[in-house]
């Protein structure tokens, strides 16, 4: 992927001309990595019904075999329940053994709830969260011009009426603190059941996450391998295609399914539709003149720029993120 | 109402006290977020710092370069609100 294409920049010029190829090419590596690297006997993968991690999951088993891959389902008490449906539809599919793991009970331990819920109702008094659901929102003109983006709470009451407010800097830390024991509590569970096993944990994110930021450090970061981490969004979906997951996992829109309120990841972090992400992404990192992506997307060439630009911000100011601990 | 000087002032010393970068490197109309003074924390920050100080708050469509992009643009958005106010109150 690190060639540049300038010339001949289209909108299939992600696609891969031989998917089969890539398959294999991951599947191999990824038995020569757990068995002879990390000397490890399967691989734990937590699934969630979303593409990402059912894409990783039917990699391991065409890896190392289904007998030798357990999939792991975490909800806890916001989750959708479509989540848990989809997980068990994709590991039916590929043969794979299941665990349901509910981690409602630690995140309670943690005070994960309570600490969200209490910065959320400083911004909205009548908040409880027994009557309203909330979730985080990006501010959507953040990508037209040059200021980082700003984030917004948003409350629904059971008859469906929203409330927006933008957060306050200590308000907003509180609340993404709290929401990211999720993920850590996942990522906990996840080692359990690998180390109980002697198996590898298998990550999920996707090359946008990882280098956009759209992850919780030592929380879905916390892996020993991440198979698809050098994937785009559009290539997730071309290996789902072939490796056969389920047409509805495939159509499902990506949410984050991190706060009690329906969210899409685009809402929440991406700000634009995957596939545009997808190529406006190589062409920053391709150096592209934005005036050739333009024409491919439907945006001026000024558009291209400032989203270059806000990009490449994006990508700096997540570094910490990407960071191992500094040693000394 | 404050004086556009003494704004300007609140706003730089808030913006060097946050950024951690030096007094010398750091004009009224050095572009903080275009040169990397600010992040996106910082953003949230000013935010903050001008309904906690000023007891201002910017909606979603003042959110714009041309009030946020410097110290100068900071100084003026918040010294044209509190004059708003300043003659609603009159």
């Amino acid at each position: 992927m690190g060639v540049k294409f300038t010339e001949l920049f289209s909108k299939d010029i992600l696609r891969f001309e031989n998917v089969e190829v890539e398959v294999d090419r991951i599947s191999e590596k990824l038995k020569a990595d757990i068995f002879n690297l990390l000397k490890r006997k399967g691989a734990v993968i937590g699934i969630s019904g979303g593409i990402d991690s059912s894409v990783t999951l039917a990699l391991a088993v065409r890896s190392l075999g289904a007998e030798k891959v357990l999939g792991v389902i975490l909800p806890e008490k916001d989750s959708s329940n479509d989540s848990k449906e989809f997980a068990l539809k994709l590991a039916a599919k590929f043969k794979v053994r299941t665990l349901e793991e509910n981690i409602t009970g630690a995140l309670e331990g943690f005070g994960c709830y309570k600490r969200r819920d209490e910065a959320v109702a400083r911004v909205f008094p009548e908040y409880n969260p027994e009557e309203y659901r909330m979730k985080i929102g990006i501010n959507q003109s953040g990508l037209n011009q040059f200021l980082p983006p700003v984030f917004s709470l948003t409350i629904v009451n059971n008859e469906g009426n929203e409330k927006s407010k933008i957060l306050r800097i200590n308000d907003y830390l509180q609340i993404v603190a709290a929401s990211n024991f999720k993920q850590r509590c996942r990522m906990s569970m996840l080692y359990y059941h690998a180390e109980r096993l002697h198996y590898a944990m298998i990550g999920t994110p996707n090359k946008h996450e990882i280098e956009q930021g759209f992850f919780v450090k030592n929380g879905d970061s916390g892996a020993d391998i991440m198979p698809i981490a050098h994937l785009y969004k559009s290539q997730v979906y071309q290996l789902a295609e072939y490796l056969e997951i389920p047409e509805e996992i495939i159509k499902r829109t990506p949410t984050s399914d991190t706060y009690t309120a329906e969210q899409t990841q685009e809402e929440f972090f991406f700000q634009m539709p995957y596939i545009e992400m997808d190529l406006i992404w190589y062409g920053q990192e391709n150096g592209t003149p934005p005036e050739e992506v333009g024409k491919v997307v439907g945006k001026t060439a000024a558009e291209i720029e400032m989203i270059y630009k806000n990009l490449r911000r994006k990508q700096k100011t997540t570094e910490y993120l990407r960071m191992a601990p500094i040693k000394y | 109402m404050e004086g556009k000087f003494q704004i300007q002032e609140k706003v730089r010393e808030f913006i060097l006290k946050t950024s951690y970068a030096s007094d010398d490197h750091l004009n009224n109309e050095t572009l903080i977020f275009a040169q990397g003074i600010m992040d996106s924390m910082g953003f949230i920050s000013i935010i903050s710092f001008i309904e906690e100080d000023f007891l201002i708050t910017a909606s979603d469509n003042e959110l714009l370069e041309s009030n946020f992009e410097s110290i100068n643009a900071i100084s003026d958005f918040v010294f044209r609100k509190l004059q708003v106010a300043s003659n609603q109150l009159a």
